[in-house]
């Protein structure tokens, strides 16, 4: 299909990285927001902030965190004033306060060494550069989730509580933190939660009417005119709204659709289009996330989804059947394979990224057993995926 | 020290050439890719401070190098480095006129 003949004006507007300059639906926690950090432009330094921005799937929490971040340096900037918004997606640094303190001290040192010190003292690095360069930090923590999974309260108390050992000194990070649900931070100490708990921004599952703006909004970057009609964008909405009011589903829906188009040589996007786009986009969705696992994690899924693909009538398996199906496919890979208290670990990791679920056997079985189960992803597509990526990989070396 | 000594030897120049690159970098960094031990890389990032032409920044263990914008040498050696890969004509014209 010739660019000329393409329904997209400009595809990177469906992005999911792209934040659009409006966000629809979502002024008034936009207002908010900028009202907690008033302060920042008002008086940077004397305090310092902590939000909590908590909602499901798509529905705007890093897209109103990223579009806020952007106007308020902006706005700082004008004024002379050094203040910096550093996003963070916890998940893609594994949930280590180590790494997400690295990176956030590499946006002013590129070439920060990345060994021979702990979380702390980065910390205090983090702080020294800070006044060092009389700079003010908003950390955004997307994803908060993975960060406490992986090493529980410490983290965000050491995050809300620095003042405390700087008395006097002026106040340098605020914090944004991403949750998709409350629950989370439920098993946290009192102390750490109440700290966090006193801002909260509830962003609620976007409704058929707000998807129909979000994706017109969209439809007027990204296409070309008169190429979507009014029904799609219906049906999109209407899907969508069914999927919990997500966005993003939906804007990958969208683009999904206009894809078929061009392929199909159709100078519009009919509806059929986003039919074929549904069923193919649950298959890859996750797509992302299994380029991010390590190369145990993805052998030890592999297992778990040639275990399902060998088992059709199963619904879950134990860990030992899973560990079994892991050593073939090391073998296969000509990989060692690790043991059973690291493949527990990786076990963790992908049932905190929604991979897998897990549960304990329950009454009737002897002992507790591990049991796992693939909720959403066709075993097919998992392997093939997988398979993929690791022959990449294990090529690459 | 003569400008002949400072930049007589390797390791200095390649130490000079990689933080013009790559602006500043802990010493382990540093003596990693100039590949040779830490004690002299040490020597060598002292002998370079000590002619004003780099500072270091102290982070708790870590210290980062980087070049001394403030100092003329410093400058005038960043400015050789920049020069010095930018490919050039040959002086044919310088023979012509001579001719």
């Amino acid at each position: 299909m010739s660019a000329n003949r393409s329904v997209f004006k400009d595809e990177a507007k469906l992005d999911i990285n792209y934040v659009p300059n409006r966000l629809p639906h979502r002024e008034a926690e936009m207002r908010l927001l900028t009202e907690f950090f008033s302060f920042a432009l008002a008086a940077p330094g004397k305090m310092a902030q902590r939000v909590l921005v908590v909602g499901d799937v798509g529905t705007g929490k890093t897209a109103l965190s990223q579009r806020f971040g952007a106007d308020i340096t902006q706005q700082a900037k004008q004024r002379g004033i050094n203040l910096h918004c550093i996003h963070v997606n916890c998940r893609q640094y594994r949930g280590s306060l180590f790494l997400i303190l690295h990176y956030a001290v590499s946006t002013f040192h590129p070439t920060f060494p990345k060994r021979g010190f702990s979380a702390e003292e980065l910390l205090n690095i983090f702080l020294q550069v800070l006044d060092e360069q009389n700079a003010h930090v908003i950390l955004v923590l997307d994803e908060l989730e993975s960060l406490i999974e992986r090493e529980g309260a410490e983290p965000v108390y050491k995050l809300t509580r620095l003042q405390e050992a700087r008395f006097g000194k002026p106040q340098r990070i605020s914090l944004i933190c991403i949750l998709k649900s409350l629950k989370s931070i439920e098993g946290l100490d009192p102390s750490t939660r109440s700290t966090l708990q006193s801002n909260i921004i509830r962003l609620e599952p976007y409704s058929r009417e707000q998807l129909i703006d979000i994706l017109n909004d969209r439809v007027q970057l990204a296409f070309k005119p008169f190429t979507v009609p009014e029904e799609t964008v219906n049906l999109i909405a209407e899907i969508a709204r069914s999927e919990g009011g997500n966005a993003r589903f939906a804007i990958e829906l969208l683009w999904r659709a206009g894809k078929y188009a061009d392929a199909e040589d159709f100078s519009y996007v009919p509806p059929e289009f986003v039919r074929k786009a549904v069923s193919s986009i649950y298959a890859i969705a996750r797509k992302s996330d299994l380029a991010t696992l390590t190369l145990h994690e993805k052998l030890l899924l592999l297992g778990l989804a040639r275990f399902f693909k060998e088992n059709s009538d199963r619904a879950y398996a134990s860990l030992t059947e899973v560990e079994r199906t892991y050593a073939v496919v090391c073998e296969e890979f000509g990989v060692q394979p690790h043991t059973h208290t690291q493949l527990w670990k990786y076990l963790q990791m992908l049932s905190a990224l929604g991979i897998i679920k897990k549960s304990v056997s329950s009454a009737g079985q002897r002992g507790r057993t591990t049991l796992l189960c693939l909720p959403s992803i066709p075993v097919k597509e998992l392997e093939k995926e997988l398979t993929t990526l690791l022959e990449k990989e294990v090529e690459g070396g | 020290m003569q400008i002949e000594e400072v930049l007589g030897n390797r390791l200095r120049v390649k130490i000079l050439k990689i933080l013009n690159q790559v602006k500043e970098l802990n010493v382990s960094e540093i003596a990693r890719r100039i590949n040779a031990n830490h004690k002299t890389t040490m020597k060598h990032l002292k002998i370079l401070e000590n002619e004003g032409i780099l500072y270091h920044k102290r982070f708790g263990r870590i210290r980062l190098y980087r070049f001394n914008i403030n100092s003329a040498k410093a400058r005038a050696i960043q400015s050789l480095m920049e020069n010095w890969d930018k490919s050039e004509e040959p002086a044919k014209s310088f023979r012509t006129t001579v001719k």
